[in-house]
């Protein structure tokens, strides 16, 4: 992930005259090496009890890694009723969700991109007001109005309300992606007789795809995760995999069920991981705040 | 959209018409789903008090304030949101500071590491904090390794707890959105203050800090917004009472069934966020005006 292209120029890290390479080093790389050391002990310790657990039979204080492995676990937890319906129910409703802001968002941040209307910078930065409302707080509000309309408790309402969140990524992210694009290369095209679907297809679409894709994978996974709207809005019909995991983590003497399926859950993001380093660069990790 | 070819320099009265029909639909959905809600839920708050016969009436936030248990919860919520995002800010000013100016590889798996959580659900994270911070958890077992163990007081379930999840959960979006400002921060500008005297000390307080002030508000928000209405860390990781305002709304709604209450709950975090709601959307307002 590092993809640093400026030189070290930190002044503090001023190598001190006639030191050895190992003092040297250390004044410049002592800040990093503690950092990397409380990093490690902090986040991958923490998530490596994630994975211990799930592949774990037994695990005794003070063994460091568990003492008996194996897979039981797993097909006792995945053959659970609750859950057999929960991933299904997850999974599609992470595809309809994303679909849906696709089809809503995408014809919008063209016309954001390229075309000249009144008050276009307005209603761009007022996607900005869905991370400006605490969310949870919101949703309160929501339920309230959905319950009225018979919403609570049905597919259409989790729909909704986690299509709101998707909406300032899914507009942000290929909006800059469509101004990115050189229009000297799609008047060339039509001044050589093509048409205008043709550039479009041929020339336009192929140059935001990075952008499409990145902004599909984050909020696909987003929403897989989405918690508070599947649990205000859901219960007690649509129940998603992170809403039965509080019963399952919550005081639980047996941790490994919330530990498998932390690792199902955490499954899609593998593909964002692959994809880090291109999501880092071109800046989409953080469109989805408004930067 | 593959219907919509690029139009030249077309700029009849039809294209803004178009345009507007492009944007209407997601525009709709956040003034539907966001504003309205919250502004009837405010206007409810008012107006709609039991035992009014109409006008404008402070009795449901008079009721809030009255009872102790509410009183104790809001308080705790302002003490758990400020206390995580200072110390979010003391964990990653140093490390953006250290990732703006090292292109080392340790500096890159230093990268790679605290941008991992950004990958990991809320819920897992959750749970992983769970297990290394309980008694007899990995964190234990660490100390225990070096004879440390004794005396180990867990802050799993105490307030602490709710700290060490927000700032662990807030660690990799708030060092993106700092280290992104600081590489704003010129490499020459920096030089040429060098060339002219000026300390390290100096370089930070008169010239980075300034230039990445804006950042720094951006993330700030985020976060204080985000943390304020948290609900799965507080959740699983704080202690039974004093609760924070999303568990306290949750159990207000759903278990107690009492749907008023909550949204005079909701609307009194609307307001407490209100002032950084609308300084976030103003710094990236400003943000994005100076870049173009």
């Amino acid at each position: 992930m590092a993809e640093q292209s400026l030189p070290a120029a930190l002044p503090a890290a001023a190598p001190a005259r006639r030191s050895s390479g190992v003092t040297r080093f250390l004044r410049r790389e002592g800040f990093g090496i503690v950092a990397l050391v409380v990093l490690i002990v902090t986040i991958i310790g923490p998530l490596s009890t994630v994975f211990f657990w799930s592949f774990a039979e037994q695990w005794r204080y003070p063994a460091l890694i568990p003492t008996e492995w194996g897979l039981s676990y797993w097909g006792e937890t995945l053959s659970r009723a609750d859950i057999r319906r929960a991933l299904p129910t997850s999974i599609v409703l992470s595809i309809v969700v994303t679909l849906l802001s696709l089809v809503v968002c995408l014809p919008a941040s063209y016309a954001f991109a390229r075309m000249k209307f009144r008050g276009r910078q307005f209603f761009l930065l007022s996607f900005l007001i869905t991370n400006a409302f605490p969310r949870f707080g919101i949703y309160i509000a929501i339920a309230i109005i959905f319950f009225r309309i018979n919403l609570v408790g049905t597919f259409a309402g989790v729909v909704l309300i986690q299509l709101v969140n998707t909406l300032l990524l899914m507009i942000w992210i290929p909006t800059a992606a469509f101004q990115g694009v050189d229009r000297a290369l799609e008047e060339a095209a039509l001044d050589v007789g093509a048409s205008r679907l043709r550039v479009f297809m041929q020339i336009t679409l192929p140059m935001v795809m990075p952008a499409l894709i990145a902004a599909v994978l984050l909020t696909f996974v987003g929403t897989f995760y989405e918690t508070y709207g599947a649990l205000l809005i859901g219960v007690p019909n649509v129940q998603t995999i992170p809403v039965i995991m509080f019963p399952l983590i919550n005081n639980q003497p047996i941790p490994q069920p919330g530990a498998i399926l932390s690792l199902v859950l955490f499954a899609p993001s593998l593909l964002l991981i692959i994809y880090a380093n291109r999501l880092l660069r071109g800046g989409y990790l953080t469109a989805g705040f408004g930067v | 959209m593959a219907a919509q070819p690029p139009a030249r320099s077309r700029t009849d009265w039809r294209q803004p018409l178009l345009a507007y029909a492009l944007i209407a639909p997601p525009i709709i959905l956040v003034f539907a789903l966001l504003l309205f809600p919250a502004l009837q839920s405010f206007v409810r708050t008012l107006v709609d008090v039991p035992g009014s016969t109409g006008g404008i009436s402070f009795a449901r936030y008079q009721s809030f304030f009255e009872n102790q248990i509410s009183v104790n919860n809001l308080v705790f919520t302002i003490q758990m949101t400020v206390l995580s995002t200072i110390g979010l800010f003391i964990v990653c000013f140093p490390l953006a500071l250290y990732l703006r100016f090292s292109n080392s590889r340790i500096a890159g798996w230093v990268q790679s590491i605290a941008l991992f959580p950004l990958f990991v659900p809320g819920i897992m994270l959750s749970y992983a904090l769970i297990r290394f911070l309980r008694p007899r958890g990995m964190l234990e077992t660490f100390l225990n390794l070096f004879g440390a163990a004794d005396g180990y007081e867990t802050p799993y379930l105490k307030p602490l707890g709710i700290i060490i999840g927000l700032i662990w959960e807030g660690i990799p979006f708030t060092l993106l959105i700092l280290t992104a400002g600081l590489r704003q921060v010129d490499n020459s500008l920096i030089e040429s203050a060098r060339d002219v005297g000026a300390n390290t000390l100096q370089i930070f307080w008169r010239i980075l800090l300034p230039l990445t002030a804006r950042s720094a508000l951006i993330a700030f928000c985020l976060n204080f917004i985000g943390n304020f209405a948290s609900y799965t860390v507080p959740y699983l990781l704080g202690p039974a009472a004093p609760q924070m305002m999303g568990i306290f709304m949750q159990r207000t709604f759903q278990e107690f069934q009492r749907p008023q209450e909550a949204e005079t709950q909701a609307v009194i975090t609307f307001l407490m966020c209100l002032i950084v709601g609308l300084l976030y959307v103003y710094a990236v307002t400003r943000q994005r005006a100076d870049q173009r």
